[in-house]
């Protein structure tokens, strides 16, 4: 087979080479620039960076957090979808739009919103301090939402929250009535259609949402850096560890934290490029 | 302006869609490429049009090689089957995009665009939606304004791939009719592929059967109706019966009747029979087909009868309403049935 | 509200009314706590000690200067990136050919890569101890801590928004019209302006806001190459940060009000063109069934 096959369209040749050349100036080079100066790195030193304990330490609250708010995603993200395509109410069309607000909302804007209003003192995070109403139910020390773990998994559901709405909604829209008013007329009750019926229709694109969520979560830094708190050990993410190499001139060190991180990014993006291939062949079998 | 194409093949990977296609259409003629979905048809007219680029042979338009011309140079007018029309443009702008965009030298005055434009839809009786876009438009009147488009260029020639295919029954009988009309009027060389055998025979002056990537039989609808050059061609051309035999000495056995095959040689043989040419009688003659009617299905104007032969279930035998209602047929009887005109195959094994 | 709670599903295929309003309570509860309470804070807070405080931090020539760089910033990203997307649209809806599905994942690679790491990978290169950082210090030529590496990281960021709108868009339309504009004459170029590009131009728009809303709001990248540089080499963003940081929270939110004002401007933008071709589709359909 040649290489293209012929079409009567023209302007490949220009097409195609900008496309390349752009790419390859903005995107491949630069990150080619990192793998190679990570393999000026002998493995033993490499090794030595990257297990570090403190590096360590974030790689668990990074990816602990991350998963934690692709988890609650996974759920409020189906329940907003649900209730968005399936009931109507006032101001839906509002709420349909403002989901989409953490992707257009700079991240460092919400982390400063996020910072203030869970902070102790804050609109929401008053009513778990020590000694108040909910705070009483945690105990007395309360409910502490931010400067700590908690805070991350908070801000990394706000900033992923769009994901798994936008991955579910239109799959729940295309589901025909007709499926489930089958399933009822065979004996089946609401809890049992959604369960046996929807829910493996969604399956995939849960999956796709929570997938791309966790990938984003996983590299975010600017709405997370305000409410951690960044104790080492404690709430340190790992780019928050890059950036602290690169003020201490440690290029070595930041560098191979760095290439730990795009390998994972590489990793995930197989994962959800796999992912959305199978559920296009699942889509594509069923009809 | 006449076309030959000579040796044009093209493959696609490993499938080949068209094997050495060899055609001349005169000029002003109105030809139709049919054949199933897949036998390269679409293909042959997008080869034509320039759309698509043969592996091999040539295209000549009025004996000038026009192979290596691109699309945008020769001149042709191309109905898309989805009708392709411009859908952010008005009707009027999409007839007159072809005068538009032509250089400087040869573009037409606003005045005369505008003139030509009104010009040709009337010609297809829409001048009223010139200001509509082609989203409100109904699928016959897409239709109708993509041929418009394709005419305003004046085009040497025009190919229209599958023109009736999105249409409802209705419709499309229709625009079978006013097309005929316009070509009579206009007497542009078209080419139009069809899979609707009804659609071919009725429109055009000549048609070409395909099959896998090569032509079966080119003829007038009379010839390739009434004397089918192979098998495909008898099948793809309508309803048919197929009897299983051996010929000997000029006979095939059919049950306890025989079919007369006087040309055929002593082999195994395919006969084929159309419903309609086959008559029906109570009163046993010579070598007539013994059989039990099984099934009467009233179609409207024809009534369609499955004969159960020895050997052979299901034989469909089509009547006129009165020739039915004079023979009085009921399911159950006993009949016997005479060909009238059959076709014979020997597959000698 | 509760009355106008309805459901145009049948009975057998939806909830009873007890499980809908809970459903519907608990769904809006979440999306105020995560979404409209932030967002009303921020404007709160930049309000909290009035009118005067507020509009005073716009006329610090810091905030000035930062908000001059952001769309300098963004109105050179976005230009680059868009001729690249609709160059890489065509490219893969319009052509068949070997590497065609490698290409398309390559182009959602920013995306996966942490901002972070995509600021990392300019300095790596244009740094003082980059591939390129001698030979810059001779020529005495600044792209890391100066406004070239605050752009080069923008576009990196930014490089996949309008690809992604177009390609989808674009294979769903089909090449059909393209097809039938050379055939009746024109040439590519005149096919592209007149045909391609008003087909596709509203998902270009959708495009360049979404990646309009991301340079001018880009933290992560940004803040490795800037340096930090009060007046010079600051966005809104890192302007924000260091108010912030400061305890200076009227001044912070102010600037912070100002990105989140561009936000709903992205999302009004958004909504619009949805409602948009939503509402054009069902006329046109409407008017072709009045035939």
């Amino acid at each position: 087979m040649a290489f293209k096959q012929a079409s009567v369209l023209p302007g490949f040749n220009l097409s195609f080479g900008y496309t390349i050349f752009y790419m390859s100036l903005i995107v491949l080079l630069p990150l080619t620039a990192l793998v190679v100066k990570t393999s000026s790195l002998e493995w033993g030193q490499f090794w030595a960076i990257v297990s570090e304990e403190r590096v360590v330490a974030t790689y668990k609250v990074t990816f602990g957090a991350s998963l934690l708010a692709a988890i609650i995603n996974l759920f409020t993200g189906l329940l907003v979808a649900w209730v968005l395509v399936r009931y109507s109410f006032p101001g839906k069309r509002l709420i349909d739009a403002l989901v989409d607000l953490p992707f257009a909302l700079p991240t460092a804007v919400a982390g400063i919103a996020l910072a203030t209003i869970y902070a102790p003192n804050g609109w929401i995070g008053q009513w778990f301090a020590p000694g108040s109403v909910l705070g009483g139910l945690f105990g007395s020390e309360g409910l502490s939402l931010a400067f700590n773990p908690t805070g991350i998994v908070i801000a990394l559901t706000f900033v992923t929250l769009p994901f798994v709405v936008r991955t579910v909604q239109p799959v729940l829209a295309d589901i025909e009535q007709e499926l489930e008013e089958a399933a009822s007329s065979l004996g089946a009750n609401r809890w049992q259609i959604f369960r046996l019926v929807i829910l493996p229709i969604l399956w995939p694109a849960l999956l796709t949402g929570f997938s791309l969520a966790f990938a984003r979560a996983i590299g975010e830094y600017g709405s997370v850096i305000f409410i951690a708190g960044n104790m080492p050990f404690k709430s340190e993410i790992t780019p928050l560890m890059i950036i602290s190499k690169l003020e201490q001139y440690d290029y070595v060190g930041a560098t191979a934290i760095a290439v730990v991180m795009l390998g994972v990014s590489f990793l995930l993006l197989l994962a959800i490029n796999g992912l959305q291939w199978w559920s296009a062949r699942r889509l594509g079998r069923r009809n | 302006m006449s076309i030959d194409i000579r040796n044009i093949s093209k493959r696609f990977g490993n499938f080949v869609a068209l094997d050495n296609i060899n055609l001349d259409i005169a000029s002003g003629e109105l030809l139709a490429l049919l054949g199933p979905s897949g036998c390269g048809k679409t293909t042959l007219l997008r080869i034509i049009a320039g759309l698509e680029t043969a592996d091999a042979g040539q295209i000549l338009f009025h004996g000038e090689d026009t192979t290596d011309k691109h699309v945008s140079e020769r001149q042709v007018g191309f109905v898309f089957q989805h009708y392709a029309l411009f859908r952010h443009m008005t009707v009027f702008e999409n007839v007159a995009f072809g005068l538009r965009v032509r250089p400087k030298e040869t573009r037409p005055s606003e005045t005369e665009i505008k003139r030509k434009v009104h010009e040709l839809l009337e010609l297809v009786q829409l001048d009223w939606l010139a200001d509509r876009h082609p989203a409100q438009l109904s699928g016959g009147q897409r239709q109708r304004i993509a041929l418009a488009r394709a005419l305003a260029v004046e085009p040497k020639v025009l190919l229209l791939d599958e023109p009736f295919g999105a249409l409802d029954t209705k419709v499309r009988k229709e625009l079978r009719r006013w097309l005929r009309r316009l070509h009579d009027e206009v007497h542009l060389t078209s080419i139009f592929v069809t899979h609707d055998q009804e659609e071919a025979l009725e429109v055009a002056d000549r048609v070409v059967v395909l099959n896998k990537g090569h032509i079966e039989q080119v003829g007038t609808p009379e010839e390739v109706y009434d004397t089918p050059a192979s098998p495909f061609v008898y099948q793809f051309l309508g309803d048919v019966n197929l009897f299983h035999s051996r010929v000997h000495a000029g006979w095939a056995e059919v049950g306890k009747g025989r079919i007369a095959a006087p040309e055929a040689p002593d082999a195994p043989a395919v006969i084929y029979v159309r419903p309609h040419e086959i008559d029906l009688s109570r009163v046993a003659s010579g070598d007539a087909l013994h059989g039990e009617i099984s099934h009467i299905r009233i179609l409207g104007a024809t009534i369609r009868l499955e004969v159960d032969v020895e050997g052979h279930d299901g034989v469909e035998v089509e009547l006129s309403r009165e020739r039915y209602q004079d023979g009085g047929w009921q399911v159950g009887e006993t009949v016997f049935l005479t060909p009238r005109t059959v076709q014979v195959y020997s597959n000698p094994q | 509200m509760a009355a106008s709670l309805t459901v145009n599903r049948s009975q057998a295929t939806t909830e009873t009314r007890w499980v809908r309003y809970a459903l519907t309570g608990l769904a809006l509860a979440f999306i105020t706590l995560f979404l409209i309470v932030p967002l009303i804070a921020v404007f709160a807070e930049a309000l909290r000690q009035g009118w005067g405080l507020f509009l005073a931090a716009f006329t610090d020539p810091d905030a000035l200067s930062a908000i001059r760089l952001t769309l300098i910033t963004a109105a050179i990203a976005v230009p680059l990136n868009l001729v690249f997307g609709v160059a890489a649209a065509w490219t893969i809806s319009r052509f068949q050919f070997r590497g065609r599905s490698v290409l398309t994942t390559l182009i959602d690679l920013p995306f996966a890569v942490s901002p972070v790491v995509a600021g990392l990978i300019y300095v790596l290169l244009f740094g003082a101890q980059g591939w390129f950082g001698p030979w810059l210090a001779e020529h005495d030529i600044k792209i890391i801590f100066a406004i070239p590496g605050i752009v080069l990281a923008t576009v990196f960021v930014t490089f996949p928004f309008i690809a992604r709108e177009l390609i989808p868009l674009m294979e769903a339309q089909g090449s059909d019209e393209e097809q039938a504009a050379l055939v009746l004459g024109a040439s590519g170029w005149q096919t592209f302006w007149r045909v391609t590009l008003p087909n596709i131009k509203w998902g270009l728009l959708y495009g360049v806001i979404l990646a309009n809303a991301r340079a001018m709001g880009e933290f992560g990248a940004v803040s490795v190459v800037s340096g930090h540089i009060r007046g010079m080499t600051n966005t809104i963003p890192l302007h924000v940060e260091i108010l912030y940081n400061e305890y200076n929270f009227v001044g912070a939110f102010a600037c912070a009000s100002l990105l989140a004002l561009l936000a709903l401007v992205t999302l009004a933008v958004k909504s619009f063109i949805e409602w948009r071709s939503e509402k054009l589709a069902e006329e046109d359909r409407r008017h072709a069934t009045e035939e």
